[in-house]
């Protein structure tokens, strides 16, 4: 099987919206190809290589070398594509001439197992030369695959949980069991295809699987009408919420997304493989500041997230911690049906048992979620107000008496967010975007008023459909008073609304003050320049909040 | 007056304009006399007291916009005088009747490209190499990155690309004139054998090309009350302005693609909101803007329609050849 399927594989996902057909194409791809083949596919599209073997940059300077070609032409070119990889596969069309005719088909397997590792036991010389003699016997349509994996660029629309959903509607087994079979160090091979693809289910995949996790719905005001006590009050984290199953020795951390991410966290799961009993918890996971005993930012957690394996270093930097709200099975005994007041009972109960018992200490890995008592319901806002001092979200709110259903049923439990902080700020420099914004003006930075003077408070990207996205780009287009490399300043004219979750003084920012997670929410087409907020506002935004 | 060699031709009103002969070539507001290279409308603008053009481009334009436009054509080659300029239009390859304008005064030769393509297409005139001493290119597509495929690679990426969902209804957006009819003539040579329907707009055009000599076969007006099921595994040309809005509520079951020369870029692919985009192109690539650029001999070169800077430093740097911006 040559390389060519997988290059049109790609071709087909690139080009594919709906989730159903991106599934279909894989399995057809499945069905088709060589087992070994189809390893290096999963390996692939399930981003477990992205291994940089040279940089963009090196690709760039290479080709300009080979085929003596101005360096500056391919830097004009890349700010239109806006990706090392293609701006290269795009130019190689224009030197066919030097195309050797006998082409050569390898397969994927091929190219991941020899052809590219062999790259990197060659001097420089050998291996510039090398890859030219790549790129002059592949064929044009492979080009594009070979220079992407060889700058560890190669991403696709797939997800490793539609991988699963794939090979899940491929064999007719449950997602996660396909899920487990494609945790840990997943080597491609025939076998660990084999593996993935075998309709016998062992125990030990069994034991694994989570439960379908409770979804909490909005907060709606007819919860007024009922006494305070009905419900119990927890604090809402901004980690990531995960179920902890432990079972017959083996400890599972699944993602609400049917993740297992175990690998991504091994110093929880290893504490957790002392403790004694069975058990299945649903929680959250977060970074966690212990000098103010609080959570540390949703942006330290992505530091974590998709990194797998991290170093000793990272784990001491951002050292994670569980915290559990629910307990779902212990030794094997499923309570999710018993009411919650008595669930948390049990929780506690078996946690500070755990916390005796177990030779590792736990604690600080391992904790259950404080519960917060409000007196009435005015009392309950005044705890929401408060959930930005320990950086939770809010308020979540949960029925006592009710049982651990799945999705999001209504009467069980509720989530009461803090509204985010908002000013509306003027935007007065846009830079161009790169990927898939290549080519646009995405990047914006936006000032608010000082006196007579527009001072630049944040820089966002998020927040604009793709049609706003164009119209904006047009407009920059048009109202630039300067260019300073890719950065324009542009005619203070436009203003937005801008949402984010923290204000503090800073001294290394002009305006004298940093926003966390500054983000576009509305663009205010009916406010006028002189309509926008100013530093004092946000000055006093900061006031009251503290 | 003429006051420079090089303003014979040159901006007036962000158009082409040719100061000694009073003429404007493709302008965007209503003058006295306009000279048309070819029929899309981003280069025609109504209330011109007079246009002149080929017989073909005439032909078309009076189809789209009426018959209410005074209108003088000339034959490919065939030189008339203005002023004492001899000016001549030659085939620019670009669609069914567009073409290239020379002006000679003085003995001295000045081309108008208008947009130009040299790849085959069967539906228009071949591009003829003119040799100028002034010539003044379009460069839509100014930079390396563009090169096209073979015209019939696409064709069968578009033939396979609807065969393999039988079950869907294929929407092809393109431009109605011009695109259209080299794209069903393409298409019509590969193994897609089912059917294919043309929006009234495009069906309109074909059967202009069609009474100009150009054979647009097999393809079926599309109605809107079509049974959808019939449409299943079939294939429906389109003019861009219907992929937004309500129009594709129409269907169901749909794949959608775009046939532009941008669709080459993979960003501008996923930008575009349609599924698929095939990069085929009425304008000449980059090779493409060369090849001519040589060929023509000019000593002088002015880029216009699209960005030049990369194109115009590369030729100063590598070819030696003269570029510079138009007087204005």
């Amino acid at each position: 099987m040559s390389l060519k399927n997988f290059s049109e594989l790609f071709g087909d996902l690139d080009s594919i919206n709906s989730t159903n057909n991106k599934i279909e194409v894989l399995k057809r791809y499945f069905l088709s190809n060589e087992p070994i083949d189809n390893s290096w596919a999963i390996y692939l599209l399930t981003g477990k290589s992205n291994k940089r073997f040279i940089s963009g940059r090196y690709l760039k300077n290479l080709f300009s070398q080979i085929y003596e070609y101005p360096q500056w032409i391919i830097d004009t070119c890349y700010l239109k594509v806006g990706d090392s990889a293609e701006v290269i596969t795009l130019l190689l069309k224009t030197k066919t001439s030097s195309r050797n005719k006998k082409l050569s088909n390898i397969s994927l397997n091929e190219l991941l197992s020899k052809t590219i590792p062999e790259l990197s036991k060659l001097n420089e010389d050998e291996k510039n030369l090398q890859i030219k003699n790549i790129w002059e016997t592949l064929p044009e349509d492979n080009h594009l695959i070979f220079n992407k994996i060889l700058t560890g660029t190669f991403r696709v629309g797939v997800s490793i949980g539609l991988v699963t959903k794939s090979i899940s509607k491929l064999i007719n087994i449950d997602e996660e069991i396909i899920s487990h079979r494609l945790m840990g160090n997943f080597k491609p091979s025939i076998d660990s295809y084999e593996f993935l693809i075998n309709k016998n289910i062992n125990l030990e995949e069994l034991n694994s699987k989570p439960f379908p996790f409770l979804l909490a719905n909005n907060f709606e005001d007819k919860l007024f009408k009922h006494s305070i006590n009905d419900f119990q009050f927890e604090w809402k984290y901004d980690g990531i919420r995960m179920q902890l199953i432990k079972r017959s020795g083996n400890v599972s951390l699944w993602t609400r997304g049917q993740e297992l991410v175990n690998e991504s966290f091994p110093e929880l799961v290893n504490k957790i493989s002392y403790i004694k009993d069975d058990f299945v918890l649903d929680g959250e996971l977060l970074v966690w500041n212990f000098k103010e005993q609080i959570a540390f930012d949703f942006s330290f957690l992505q530091k974590r997230i998709n990194r797998k394996s991290p170093t000793r270093s990272i784990q001491i930097n951002y050292p994670i911690i569980f915290i559990a709200y629910d307990l779902l099975e212990i030794n094997g005994r499923d309570i999710r049906e018993i009411k919650l007041e008595n669930r948390r009972i049990e929780l506690e109960k078996n946690h500070s048992k755990w916390q005796n018992k177990t030779k590792n200490n736990i604690t600080d890995i391992f904790r259950i979620c404080d519960l917060i008592y409000p007196k009435d319901w005015s009392d309950a806002l005044t705890f929401k107000e408060k959930s930005r001092e320990n950086n939770t979200e809010g308020l979540m709110i949960k029925n006592k008496m009710s049982p651990y259903t799945s999705g999001r049923k209504k009467g069980i439990w509720w989530k009461y967010k803090v509204d985010p902080m908002q000013l509306d700020a003027v935007l007065i420099y846009a830079k161009g975007g790169s990927g898939r914004r290549a080519g646009l003006y995405t990047d914006y930075s936006f000032a608010l008023w000082k006196d007579q003077e527009l001072i630049k408070f944040a820089s966002a990207y998020s927040g604009l459909t793709n049609i706003e996205i164009k119209e904006l780009d047009k407009w920059i287009r048009k109202n630039t008073i300067e260019k300073f490399g890719p950065v324009r300043s542009l005619k203070p004219e436009m203003v937005f609304e801008i949402s984010f979750e923290k204000i503090q003084i800073s001294k290394r920012h002009k305006s004298g003050i940093a926003v966390r997670f500054p983000r576009i929410t509305k663009w205010r087409k009916d406010k006028k320049v002189n309509d926008a907020d100013s530093l004092k506002d946000a000055f006093e935004l900061m006031k009251k909040i503290s | 007056m003429r006051t420079k060699q090089e303003d014979l031709i040159r901006y007036k009103d962000g158009n082409l304009y040719c100061e000694l002969a009073d003429i404007w070539i493709d302008p965007s507001k209503p003058v006295k006399r306009a000279l048309i290279t070819h029929a899309h409308f981003d280069h025609f603008t109504f209330g011109c007291e007079e246009y002149l053009s080929t017989n073909e481009t005439a032909i078309l334009l009076k189809e789209r916009v009426g018959d209410n436009i005074k209108i003088k054509t000339f034959d490919y080659g065939e030189e008339f005088k203005i002023n004492g300029i001899n000016i001549s239009f030659h085939p620019s390859g670009h669609i069914l009747g567009s073409s290239q304008i020379r002006f000679i005064f003085a003995e001295e030769k000045w081309l108008i490209s208008g947009d130009f393509k040299l790849q085959k297409d069967e539906t228009c005139k071949q591009y003829e190499i003119v040799k100028t001493d002034y010539l003044i290119s379009e460069c839509t597509f100014g930079l390396p990155i563009f090169k096209w495929d073979e015209t019939n690679k696409i064709a069968n990426d578009i033939s396979k690309w609807i065969t393999k969902s039988p079950e869907k209804t294929s929407l092809l957006f393109c431009y109605s004139l011009g695109k259209a009819q080299r794209l069903l003539n393409e298409i019509r040579k590969t193994n897609f054998k089912g059917n294919i329907y043309s929006h009234g707009s495009i069906y309109k055009m074909n059967n202009c090309y069609e009474e100009l000599g150009i054979n647009i076969k097999n393809t079926i007006k599309f109605e809107n009350k079509k049974k959808l099921d019939e449409l299943k595994g079939s294939l429906i040309l389109l003019p861009p302005s219907l992929s937004k809005g309500s129009y594709l509520k129409n269907f169901k079951n749909i794949q959608t693609a775009f046939a532009s020369g941008w669709m080459s870029i993979r960003a501008l692919r996923k930008r575009s909101g349609y599924d698929k985009g095939f990069a085929i192109s009425d304008h000449a690539d980059w090779d493409g803007i060369l090849e001519v650029v040589k060929k023509s001999e000019a000593k002088n070169v002015f880029f216009h329609h699209g960005d030049s800077e990369a194109l115009s430093k590369y030729l100063v740097e590598k070819e030696s050849i003269n570029v510079l911006s138009l007087g204005k």
